[in-house]
């Protein structure tokens, strides 16, 4: 890491590496996010909403959102399937674990990987050439092609019940770069392990979007015909896309399985699964590198953590998914330069905070008013 | 495969086609307002199956009650005031489905048709998640079995008559749809509000320039949708199943498949798709029980591969 | 040089190409315009050449090489984009751009894809230096230098137009096919436009064919002119036929002997 200024008048810039420059707050940010991070599993103790393992199963779902991200984002290709390659990922750990009598984690997460590129190969192919509805429904079809396969074989694949991902032999669960640790430490470990997986994935999606091929994607979705008239063979390259999400998809299965220790198809191969990795990234904000990843961990914590807090969680997640989808256009993340600034100008400001109240009001006014004349439609007829 | 069922066991055989067609003309209420929805409006409407879900659950409520307090039938004028609560009751709980979906589309759906399809997408999973835990909170979280209506309506001769047995309730149902399915036609083709809706849906900008208000049409069909979709629901509900939680999810599945293999927007397609896909995944299940789920994916990525139009395919046409 | 042999496209009863057998850039540099009443076929003769249409009938062949030593290859099977890499490069009528883009950064993917680095994963998408070098180049021969850091969608369309040839030239082409490069541009920009697509070609040696509607700039930059007429081919010759074939003119401008 070297320090440049990379502007005489602007802030002073670290380079991290080749072209990723943050400035000194950015970097004080992201080393504070990292921190944080780290540090779950102290708080854990003290704050009991707060759990490591809702981080680690939301972190594992985000690196699979940032995966599909790379196809909504620049490809702009809504899938419906990637769900297959999640599933995929945790059924390939728990058929290593089961058939192969692996025991270690590393081996248990690359058999996960391998299995979900295996089918984002497959799949990938067939689905290379199509578009908009088409492409999101054809995902659709071989996702919940997978479970149905899946629910109908009780014998290999364990239908309903699932598959455990523990080791065959005594263990009580696998090992970890060859150490048998007792829960706890494996809990945390595992944990540190995803946050540096998460970390690594981030800087080669940054890299992998930021690159001609990135760019190629990018053009792919911005004007499809266009760019294969310069030259890019479009289907081969959404293809590849498609594989290399698919590989997100299995990675994030794998280290899932290791905490989860069990493959069910309903919790992570069933289609709405991927809605939900889609939906991760949207209410994250897509347009960014870190929505996904955000997203994966605020869904996932409100599908989880709120069934203590309400017996109507999904009501719950549904309302804050409405809320962001009116208050935040961008996601969590891409409104956060917003968000931030709005914050600052109420501090400087307080009587901004009585316009908010009256926006709200007028807002939720305005919704009224459309209710009523709506019924009022309804019950004197329409024009 | 098949055909040796047929040999082997012809009741059987007969039975699963009926239970196809009987399941397949629900589905095809359910999603042939899902394809007006997507043909109109340009939406994918997830929250579709909690509109079939929250039809089960208001003909609990309200054909228990009326059924209640008519009785059951014992001659032929209670007989025919039996039928007329439950055609009253069905009728009832699909209207609710009215004001409820169009009240959605005006304040929740409508402020985002400028956005990018992804937050529709987002927007109707919300809905989705909220109608599902709103049918929790005031159905409570177990299934509901309506008593009363499909053993009694059962007890009238239809199959009987041509020499086996098979519920009386399906039968009529399966009339029903037809019924249903005549009228869209009717509608689309020749009423002047149908045709106004067909063509906001082939060229908004050329009827908004004819004076139509696209606001006005987009609430319409939304409303039809939910309509029909509640419709399946108190159809199926007074039948054969109970209401339950999360009911709503595999029929929305299923209806994607429905308006892939009919062809996204046609109301043809759809009602045809939904006889293959219900009558498929019924006779898959004479063949190999676990092949049941598989095969309305099998179809759809067959149709997505060689037809990706569908049958019938109609890009926004309402045919 | 770029050969149309006996192409047939019909459009269920309609027949939009009909047994056309063309010969483009016979010479290097050739400037060949297309000229034609709407609805004669001329888009659909470039959408044949490029690959976007598969041809009912006939074939699509390139001559490589000069003299003896000419080789022919049939391309009609061959997709768009490989196209692109054997030197056949076309532009819309209807711009096409990566709207989110920049202008430098829709030159330079591009010229990425010219410089056979767009499948690169391992390096950023700036950093190399002939790319750059080659971008520059063409910013400022096009005269985008000054919106350069412009998002495409909110060009103005001459401009637009502008950066629409300039990734064409961007992919080093052999030959290039321009559909109606100077529409809806401004008649001072029209000059501007063609000027510039002439110097670009003079200067690579690539042969040009262009539709065009407006007359002026045929006569006074084709070396040959087409003129197609339901599907078919109705004259081929020097631009001056404009002038003095009268069922050209009649045909063409709708101008009889009298007027």
């Amino acid at each position: 890491m070297s320090t440049e200024d990379a502007d005489a008048d602007g802030p002073r810039r670290f380079r991290l590496m080749k072209g990723l420059e943050l400035t000194s707050r950015q970097l004080f940010y992201v080393f504070v996010g990292v921190l944080a991070l780290f540090l779950v599993p102290e708080i854990q103790g003290f704050q009991s909403s707060l759990r490591v393992r809702t981080v680690y199963l939301g972190l594992c779902w985000g690196i699979a959102a940032v995966g599909v991200n790379l196809l909504l984002r620049h490809a702009e290709l809504v899938s419906f399937g990637h769900a297959a390659f999640f599933g995929g990922g945790v059924y390939g750990a728990a058929l290593a674990a089961r058939y192969g009598g692996i025991e270690e984690a590393v081996l248990l997460v690359a058999a996960g990987v391998l299995v979900a590129t295996t089918l984002g190969v497959l799949i990938g192919w067939l689905v290379a050439g199509y578009l908009d509805i088409y492409f999101a429904l054809i995902t659709l079809a071989f996702n919940q092609l997978l479970f149905a396969v899946v629910m109908g074989s009780p014998e290999l694949l364990g239908s309903d019940d699932g598959l455990s991902v523990r080791p065959t032999s005594e263990l009580s669960r696998p090992t970890v770069f060859g150490l048998e640790l007792g829960p706890a430490q494996y809990e945390v470990l595992t944990y540190y392990v995803l946050i540096a997986v998460v970390v690594v994935t981030l800087v080669v999606t940054w890299r992998l979007v930021n690159s001609p091929f990135g760019r190629a994607l990018d053009a792919i979705g911005q004007d499809r015909t266009r760019a294969r008239f310069i030259g890019i063979p479009v289907k081969r390259y959404v293809w590849g896309t498609f594989v290399i999400s698919a590989v997100y998809g299995g990675l994030a299965g794998g280290l899932y399985g290791l905490t989860a220790l069990r493959a069910r198809p309903e919790g992570t191969l069933f289609a709405l699964r991927s809605g939900e990795l889609l939906f991760m990234a949207i209410l994250g904000g897509f347009q960014t590198l870190l929505g996904p990843i955000v997203g994966g961990v605020a869904l996932t914590y409100m599908l989880t953590e709120l069934r203590f807090a309400t017996e109507y969680w999904e009501f719950a997640t549904g309302f804050a998914l409405l809320l962001i989808v009116f208050l935040l256009p961008n996601g969590v993340i891409g409104s956060l330069p917003a968000i931030v600034d709005g914050l600052r100008a109420r501090a400087r400001n307080p009587a901004k905070v009585s316009g908010d109240v009256r926006f709200l009001g007028g807002l939720l006014g305005s919704k009224l008013r459309d209710a009523a004349e709506t019924t009022k439609i309804l019950l004197f007829g329409v024009k | 495969m098949l055909e040796a069922v047929l040999f082997a066991s012809p009741g059987l055989f007969v039975e699963q086609t009926l239970n196809g067609l009987f399941f397949g003309f629900i589905l095809f209420m359910i999603a042939t307002g899902l394809t007006i929805i997507f043909g109109v409006l340009g939406v994918l409407n997830l929250a579709h199956g909690e509109f079939y879900a929250l039809g089960a659950f208001l003909v609990f409520s309200i054909a228990g009650g009326l059924v209640g307090a008519v009785g059951q039938p014992t001659g032929t004028a209670s007989a025919v005031l039996f039928a007329g609560a439950i055609a009253l009751a069905l009728l009832v709980s699909a209207a609710v489905l009215l004001p409820v979906s169009a009240i959605i589309e005006a304040v929740l759906v409508r402020p985002i048709y400028e956005r990018d399809d992804v937050y529709q997408l987002l927007l109707t999973y919300a809905l989705l998640l909220m109608l599902a835990d709103g049918l929790a909170f005031v159905w409570g979280a177990s299934p509901r079995r309506l008593q009363g209506v499909f053993g009694t309506v059962n007890r009238l001769p239809t199959t009987e008559l041509v020499g086996f047995s098979y519920p009386s309730y399906n039968v009529l149902a399966i009339l029903v749809g037809l019924g249903v399915f005549g009228f869209l036609i009717w509608f689309f083709e020749r009423t002047k509000t149908g045709r106004i809706v067909r063509a906001t849906a082939i060229n908004r900008e050329a009827a908004t320039a004819m004076g139509v208000s696209t606001d006005r049409v987009f609430t319409l069909v939304f409303a039809m949708g939910g309509f029909f979709a509640g419709f399946a629901g108190a159809i199926h509900g007074a039948g054969p199943i109970s209401a339950s939680v999360g009911m709503g999810v595999n029929p929305l599945v299923l209806s994607f498949v429905v308006i892939v293999v009919g062809g996204l927007g046609s109301i043809k397609g759809a009602f045809v798709g939904a006889i293959l896909i219900g009558v498929a995944s019924r006779w898959a299940i004479l063949v190999y029980p676990a092949a049941e789920l598989a095969a309305p994916f099998i179809i759809m990525i067959a149709v997505l591969l060689l037809r990706p139009k569908g049958l019938y395919g109609a890009w926004g046409e309402i045919e | 040089m770029l050969e149309a042999r006996n192409l047939i496209k019909e459009f269920g009863e309609l027949r939009a190409t009909d047994d056309v057998s063309l010969r483009f850039g016979v010479e290097e540099g050739e400037m060949v315009f297309i000229v034609g009443p709407n609805g004669a076929g001329k888009t659909t003769l470039i959408n044949l050449l490029t690959g976007l249409l598969e041809p009912d009938e006939g074939s699509v062949v390139m001559h490589e090489g000069t003299g003896d030593g000419t080789v022919e290859r049939d391309i009609t099977d061959m997709r768009p984009d490989k196209r692109v890499k054997e030197g056949l490069v076309r532009s819309f009528q209807i711009v096409h751009l990566f709207e989110e883009m920049t202008v430098r950064e829709n030159v330079r993917t591009a010229s990425l894809s010219n410089h056979g680095r767009i499948s690169e994963m391992r390096s950023l998408d700036d950093e190399h230096e002939t790319v750059e070098r080659d971008v520059d180049e063409l910013l400022e021969q096009f005269r985008l230098k000054d919106v350069a850091d412009e998002v495409a969608e909110t060009l103005p369309h001459g401009d637009r137009k502008l950066l629409d040839v300039a990734i064409s030239f961007a992919l080093d082409p052999d030959y290039l096919l321009l559909d109606e490069p100077t529409s809806g541009v401004g008649s001072e920009e029209k000059e501007y436009v063609i000027e510039t697509v002439v110097e670009a070609s003079k200067e690579q040696n690539v042969s040009t064919v262009t539709i065009e509607h407006d007359m002026d700039i045929v006569r006074d930059y084709a070396d040959r002119m087409v003129a197609l007429v339901e599907g078919r081919v109705f004259r081929e010759g020097s631009p001056t036929l404009l002038d003095t074939d009268a069922e050209l003119r009649r045909t063409l401008l709708g101008v009889t002997e009298d007027e």
